[in-house]
């Protein structure tokens, strides 16, 4: 063993691959914290911004329904300590909305459109490290294993002193790939530590990762034969490799997206927003219609004052008619998308690439349906909102600046969790 | 026959005598074969489709009834560029139809990766991604060997005292990879025809293609100069790995996080809490009751030489949303600009690295020529928010002129007042057709060519180097 180990460690390649993995797993992991505290701290400014500009906001309003048009909320989804290993939705989907209680769906699509040069080229994140480079460093370790000993003819001597040559092939891989996943998780432990993520998070990554390897290893033990050359196996690997970590994710996204049809995201918005547009010129009743249908208990308030042609009750109540008619399009638009994911999680089991993704992003808790439990999360608050500021409004209540500044709904994170729950329902 | 031929020829006699040699050539001529036709079938299927949609949104348009003029709405379309059946681009990442309506700036929400199933390794597949990414690979597994082979059969010594100098040995064996790379190349010269032929220019895409040659001909040389150099096949595939892992895969993340590090862009929430301090001095377009508008009122009431709103001979409320939508839009316009310059310096940042990754360098190079680039997307949006201004101040015109001030106020006083508010469909004209095209080829060509001139530095100093081990070339 110790001999194995000495061996090993005098192959200058095994060393320029092992440090390689090194450097690249501190650069992921060190630039993907460093994202993450950007992102924290991000929050807190806004949190304090939002705050204060809410309660300067307020304290200039005279009626509640100014107050509601002019203050905003803002709501987040806060990074998980795990989250710097695997960035994922976090780069695509929103996961801060500043939202008042206009019509939620002319709101909640807006996000903050990264240079999309950079959303093309990608993240050097710990996921991307560990899910389409470690498979190559793998590859490279252990292609010329038993080739390299055959050209140099040493092959039959050493599987002759060995007891059993499986054996002795299987524990010279194991060690290499044993010295890459140690300097592929070490970083990730240290990192995660440091951020105080969970130790059963970590476990499961560094297990996920070393399964990962083990799945690579194996594979390239059993297409890498002896009798052929270095060059022969090393083809047919990074063919293999092609394969597994480009082309059959490529085309999994590409069948899903096909199987699963969207319907338009554009067409929700232009629906909320026709709705919208044209109430501030139909007849009032056009837009009372629909809103006392979800909410009756306000039929007795909607009267107005024919001298004035613009009341705030009226506004948010066309404001929610606008929610109404698009809602059945951005259902089908949140049904398609968890479909789509869910078709995802089963295709990953012939996919092992996917399938490690996939579990970095759970873990990191940066996957799909952690954006969508956001989101379901900001919709509840809007819906929050709306009912404390109702009463308010059809009811004449007189406003109150100061009582307000502490008694309106406040976003909370942790609603997330019972979010996800009552989706998943 | 000159000896470079012959030597050339020898090495594909003996490429094609190694199954495994025919066997990835056939799989990834399949695989450039497949993606071609793919990629251009959805890229034509995608611009028909939006063509279409544009069509269908004008005619909407036109068709409206008489109405309200504040309530119409457009949508534009972005249909791709010819050669985005080569290189998609950025148009994944961006969303490609923009919602127009009054007194909104809106960004395109709807990016395809943003509903995709995410199933992890590179994203969609492409030609261009295929020649960029991965057809280094095969280049330098077959390639890695061609001098080394010689070298490990002992042929070289015999081969060089033949009177075969170093230097034709060299351009011999690159003369072999030169026609591989020619052959695997000819799915993306059938690309940039098929794109002339619906109405791209020649220029660009002989440009395009000239690019991806020279960028195949430096992972070529390199190989080429690494099986020279090295003493085994181990080290020269090790080398060769090594260099791909770094600048194809490393370099290009890397640029893209310092980018957004020395050049961070504000987020959107910060952007819009300063934006709404701006606006709110503008004060509210539906409200011309907003004492922002006292100035207008009383410039007006001047003018007319009247005593109230309701006398004046225009629509009052029609100039204040005309009044405010100019203001606005002079706002937004200001806090884009800003975004797009920022967009633009980073993106600069980026192209820095290509110096030292020809892989950034062909990307971008690729992304200009085809039009499917960062600069192309900002024009987009530049001339969807120029078209949005016209039709929306041209209706306000409308409002202004055509529709009185006392029905315009009695609109929502029942049926009766609802119907009187509206102008004549007529009116629905002041909408310009889009048609969104790719910039004059020679524009482009100018933002690829220093992308294309590092390119080149790269080819003819790697080949340089090359020329130069070889003359020293011994057994």
């Amino acid at each position: 063993m110790i001999r194995e180990i000495k061996f090993m460690l005098r192959d200058k390649a095994v060393w320029v691959w092992l440090s390689l993995a090194f450097i690249f797993s501190i650069t992921a992991v060190s630039l993907g914290l460093n994202e993450i505290s950007q992102q924290r701290a991000e929050i807190a400014e806004l949190k304090q911004l939002d705050q204060i500009e809410r309660d300067v906001t307020l304290s200039d309003q005279s009626d509640w329904g100014a107050a509601a048009y002019y203050t905003f909320h803002l709501t987040y989804d806060p990074p998980s300590d795990f989250a710097f290993a695997a960035l994922g939705q976090r780069d695509v989907n929103p996961w801060k909305h500043r939202i008042r209680m206009l019509a939620l769906e002319g709101q909640i699509y807006e996000t903050d459109a990264n240079n999309p040069d950079f959303a093309l080229i990608g993240r050097f994140d710990f996921a991307f490290i560990a899910s389409l480079i470690a498979p190559l460093l793998v590859i490279l370790l252990l292609f010329d294993l038993r080739s390299g000993e055959h050209v140099a003819g040493r092959l039959r001597l050493i599987e002759a002193s060995a007891g059993n040559p499986k054996k002795l092939w299987f524990m010279r891989a194991s060690l290499r790939i044993g010295a890459l996943a140690f300097a592929l998780c070490v970083p990730v432990l240290i990192g995660g530590l440091m951020s105080g993520a969970a130790i059963t998070t970590l476990f499961f990554c560094i297990v996920a990762v070393c399964l990962y390897l083990f799945f690579w290893t194996v594979l390239t033990l059993w297409f890498t034969p002896a009798k052929r050359t270095a060059a022969y196996n090393l083809t047919i690997m990074l063919g293999i490799w092609l394969f597994l970590c480009a082309v059959i994710p490529a085309t999994l996204t590409q069948a899903i997206s096909r199987f699963v049809p969207l319907p338009d995201g554009g067409e929700i918005v232009l629906t909320q927003r026709e709705a919208v547009n044209d109430a501030w010129d139909l007849p009032k009743e056009a837009s009372y219609t629909p809103f006392l249908e979800r909410h009756p208990e306000w039929a007795d308030y909607t009267a107005w004052d024919a001298a004035n042609g613009f009341e705030w009750k009226w506004y948010y109540a066309f404001q929610q008619v606008g929610d109404q008619r698009a809602e059945m399009l951005s259902e089908a638009y949140r049904k398609g998308q968890a479909r789509r994911d869910e078709l995802a999680t089963w295709s990953s089991l012939i996919s092992p690439a996917t399938l490690l993704q996939r579990a970095m992003e759970s873990l990191a808790g940066t996957d799909m349906r952690s954006a969508m439990s956001y989101e379901q999360s900001v919709r509840d608050f809007h819906a929050g909102l709306r009912a404390w500021y109702y009463p308010k409004m059809f009811k004449s209540e007189e406003f109150n600046a100061d009582w307000a500044k502490d008694a309106l709904p406040d976003f909370n994170p942790k609603i997330k969790l019972q979010a996800q729950g009552s989706f998943s329902k | 026959m000159s000896s470079v031929v012959r030597i050339a020829k020898e090495e594909w006699r003996q490429w094609l005598r190694s199954r495994l040699a025919v066997l990835s050539l056939i799989v990834f001529t399949l695989l450039l074969l497949f993606t071609t036709a793919l990629t251009m079938l959805d890229a034509q299927e995608a611009r028909h489709e939006r063509l279409h949609q544009q069509e269908q949104a004008e005619e909407t348009f036109l068709d409206q009834p008489d109405r309200h003029p504040h309530r119409m709405v457009h949508y534009v379309f972005r249909a791709p560029p010819p050669l985005a059946i080569f290189d998609p681009g950025v148009d994944a990442v961006t969303g490609q139809s923009l919602f127009l309506e009054g007194h909104r700036q809106n960004s395109a929400m709807f990016a395809d990766a943003r509903a995709e199933a995410r199933t992890g390794g590179f994203g969609a597949l492409t030609p261009a991604k295929l020649y960029f990414l991965f057809l280094p690979l095969l280049i330098i597994a077959l390639g890695h060997g061609v001098v080394l082979r010689e070298r490990e059969a002992r042929t070289l010594g015999p081969l060089l005292s033949q009177g075969v100098s170093g230097v034709r040995l060299y351009l011999g064996k690159f003369l072999a990879l030169g026609v591989l790379l020619g052959l695997l190349s000819l799915p993306a010269l059938f690309s940039s025809f098929a794109a002339s032929l619906s109405g791209e220019s020649l220029l660009a895409g002989m440009a395009l293609y000239t690019g991806t040659l020279i960028y195949l001909g430096i992972w070529a040389a390199l190989t080429l100069l690494v099986s020279i150099s090295a003493r085994s096949r181990g080290l020269a595939l090790g080398i060769l790995s090594a260099v791909w892992v770094v600048t194809v895969l490393v370099i290009p993340r890397i640029g893209v996080t310092s980018a957004s590090a020395t050049l961070p862009t504000e987020g959107k929430i910060l952007t819009d809490m300063r934006m709404n301090d701006d606006l709110r001095k503008l004060g509210d377009g539906h409200n011309a009751a907003d004492p922002a508008f006292a100035q207008l009122r009383a410039n007006l009431l001047a003018q007319y030489d009247v005593d109230s709103v309701e006398e004046l001979p225009v629509n009052f409320r029609g100039m204040v949303a005309s009044k405010s939508e100019e203001k606005l839009t002079e706002t937004l316009n200001r806090y884009a600009e800003k975004r797009m310059t920022r967009e633009e310096a980073q993106a600069a940042h980026l192209s820095a690295y290509s110096w030292i990754s020809p892989y950034l360098a062909i990307g971008g190079a690729s992304r200009n020529l085809a039009g499917t680039d960062l600069h192309t997307h900002h024009r987009f949006l530049r001339e969807a928010e120029a078209l949005r201004y016209d039709f929306v101040q041209g209706l306000n015109k409308a409002h202004i002129e055509q529709l009185s001030y006392e029905d315009d106020m009695n609109r929502n006083n029942g049926e009766e007042g609802w119907k009187k508010a509206r102008i004549d469909a007529a009116n629905w004209q002041v909408l310009n057709d889009f048609r969104f095209t790719p910039d004059l080829a020679a524009d482009r060509l100018d933002r690829a060519a220093s992308k294309l001139l590092a390119l080149l530095l790269w080819f003819v100093g790697l080949m340089g180097l090359g020329i130069i081990t070889a003359r020293r070339l011994a057994p």
